[in-house]
């Protein structure tokens, strides 16, 4: 007598979490995962996932790859580390979900304008360029970035802000601000490029 | 390594018990019934240790003053056994048949005259917190430790006597029994095995800090609960709420609150999963219209205990939701509020209970206390660890070998008594 195999109403690639622990960094640490809960119950902004990172490393582990880098878990996560100081097992949630986010937008699962990986481009761009974040030139980059109609709606909409900002001098008018040696900066990426590039 | 070889006295066949919970009590008595002459050290001023403290047994709900009582009179029946109360072990060396084992009594400033009969008692104004009962009620600082004791004997606490009052005390006793000059004493030791029964204490639910145990008076832990549901507790019995005395009524009860965390204890305590299913038919035998919610990662009712993990199942009242709570706030009627993640359907909760009880688990007394630098070793959470084949005349027993329940202590007992038996039978 056979039983018959009910079929698969989703796809799991096996080799998923295989993949996760040796390419995500943190990733060889995802096994020692309980399922607890106090990862996702401590989240201040859980409720703002598609997943909490609980069922996100339950997930990894039934390899449902399409439904984890497609996911907004790893883009909205703050890096507030409440979960990493909580958790009982030492899972670095954190440092796994910061990876995912960036392995997601390798592979292409961030497509189109994309709210958080568009202002993390914004935000890297400054501090390679000039070693400091310039706050217009983050937002004016992440706004435009968006398309030109979405960048203007948002600059009109930050102005008065902005403005205050300046009176204030909580933002400053002129070249941005910039680190000394910028030199030994770009030389240092470079060098971090390959390192990771041999990798 | 052969007797005589490290002091200068002949082979010692007696045993030393230190500490008198169930599982030094149940050493003491298995050695001394075999014929064996055994000491029992207890440093506080009854026997009995943690299982005096709790209310009932699980699972079979009886109890535990039968069983101690039946232990106490194998004691009293027994001429082998002498117990010394209020004792701790400073020091030892030698080895195996030839230990000197340096001890310090502290004052209890009561002798064996004493009676009970409570007019110390009566004398004494001064309060002292009850150890007994953790702290959650005052007693008389002239007291006897729990209607219970053995040996059934008053003890007055140091306050008293700082406060002025030994003198009242002394003529208030008809017996001589009292001794406000109570200084204590340091004495010696020769034994030819040592059966170390230190057993544990509840770990420290002030480190759980996103737990708010300092927070709310109605946030309590395991062993506090105990006590609240005992009838010689702090409301006679009642599960009231610490902070109004007003009925607990809807109760949580939080698993792993310390144990199985890298953060805390990164072993599991063994015992609270089955306590805490206790501490839920405590809440449903008073309350009929009480709800309880357990909070678990996983329930680990082993083997035979399993029946009473589904006898408190079938109870619609007691809901089990998998989740370990994230944090516990006060909320703004005062009640604490649980926040976390049901993880079975994945919803973000945040609930008010009367009563919030943490199942913090067991930490070894050792790693406060005295622990011996030979002959034992102490693993990394503080638990001690036979040498095997070292020929040493060390044995530990109970919680001070690892986290066991009442039964496996008394089995863990049984055995280091023969192994101290078998030392010093062949030392």
């Amino acid at each position: 007598m056979t039983t018959p195999a009910p079929a698969a109403a989703k796809t799991y690639d096996l080799s998923f979490a295989r993949w996760v622990r040796d390419n995500v960094n943190g990733g060889d640490k995802l096994n020692l995962c309980m399922q607890c809960g106090a990862c996702s119950g401590s989240c201040p902004i859980g409720v703002q996932m598609d997943y909490g990172p609980r069922k996100l490393f339950m997930m990894i582990r039934a390899g449902m790859k399409e439904e984890v880098l497609s996911a907004n878990t790893q883009w909205n996560c703050t890096s507030c580390y409440r979960c990493v100081v909580r958790c009982p097992r030492g899972v670095p949630v954190t440092y796994i979900l910061q990876d995912l986010a960036a392995k997601s937008a390798e592979f292409g699962y961030a497509k189109g304008p994309h709210e958080n990986k568009n202002f993390a481009q914004a935000f890297w761009w400054s501090a390679a360029t000039f070693g400091r974040t310039d706050e217009r030139l983050v937002t004016m980059r992440y706004f435009f970035s968006l398309g030109f109609g979405e960048g203007f709606k948002r600059a009109m909409a930050n102005l008065k802000t902005a403005i205050g900002m300046v009176k204030t001098g909580r933002m400053h008018i002129g070249l941005p601000h910039m680190t000394k040696g910028r030199k030994g900066l770009k030389a240092a990426l470079a060098k971090a490029r390959e390192i990771e590039q041999r990798n | 390594m052969a007797a005589g070889q490290n002091g200068a006295g002949p082979a010692s066949q007696t045993i030393l018990v230190v500490g008198g919970g169930i599982a030094g009590v149940t050493a003491a008595v298995e050695a001394a019934e075999a014929g064996q002459d055994v000491i029992l050290i207890e440093r506080e001023a009854a026997l009995g240790g943690r299982v005096t403290k709790l209310n009932r047994y699980f699972p079979k709900l009886c109890h535990p003053t039968c069983g101690l009582e039946i232990n106490y009179q194998r004691i009293r029946k027994n001429p082998r056994i002498r117990v010394m109360t209020m004792c701790e072990v400073q020091g030892i060396s030698g080895g195996r048949g030839d230990y000197k084992v340096s001890v310090q009594r502290h004052p209890r400033f009561v002798n064996e005259r004493c009676t009970a009969c409570g007019a110390c008692a009566n004398a004494t104004e001064t309060m002292v917190e009850n150890p007994f009962n953790y702290g959650l009620d005052k007693v008389k600082a002239a007291y006897l430790p729990h209607e219970h004791a053995f040996p059934m004997r008053y003890v007055v606490a140091p306050e008293a006597i700082a406060a002025g009052e030994g003198e009242k005390l002394k003529s208030a006793c008809a017996y001589g029994a009292l001794d406000p000059d109570d200084k204590g004493e340091t004495f010696d030791l020769h034994v030819g095995a040592v059966v170390w029964a230190t057993g544990w204490q509840p770990y420290d639910p002030k480190n759980l800090d996103v737990y708010s145990y300092v927070h709310s008076r109605d946030i309590i832990t395991n062993v506090e609960m105990e006590r609240l549901a005992a009838h010689d507790g702090p409301t006679h019995g009642k599960i009231l709420r610490p902070s109004n005395g007003e009925p607990a009524k809807k109760v949580a009860l939080i698993q792993c609150a310390g144990s199985r965390d890298l953060n805390h204890l990164p072993y599991c305590s063994r015992i609270c999963c089955l306590g805490s299913l206790k501490h839920a038919a405590y809440v449903r035998e008073q309350y009929p219209d009480a709800e309880v919610h357990i909070y678990y990662i996983d329930i680990r009712a082993h083997d035979k205990l399993e029946a009473f993990y589904d006898r408190v199942r079938a109870d619609p009242q007691v809901k089990f939701i998998k989740s370990k709570p994230a944090h516990i706030r006060v909320g703004e009627d005062g009640r604490p509020m649980l926040h976390g993640e049901r993880t079975i359907d994945r919803e973000i909760y945040a609930e008010p209970y009367d009563l919030v009880v943490l199942a913090t688990g067991m930490q070894p007394s050792a790693v406060a206390g005295y622990r011996p630098t030979m002959g034992l070793v102490a693993d990394e959470y503080g638990f001690l660890v036979p040498v095997e084949g070292d020929g040493e005349g060390m044995f530990s027993a109970g919680v001070a070998s690892g986290p066991l329940d009442v039964s496996m202590s008394v089995q863990s007992a049984t055995a280091a008594a023969l192994k101290a038996i078998q030392a010093v039978r062949n030392a």
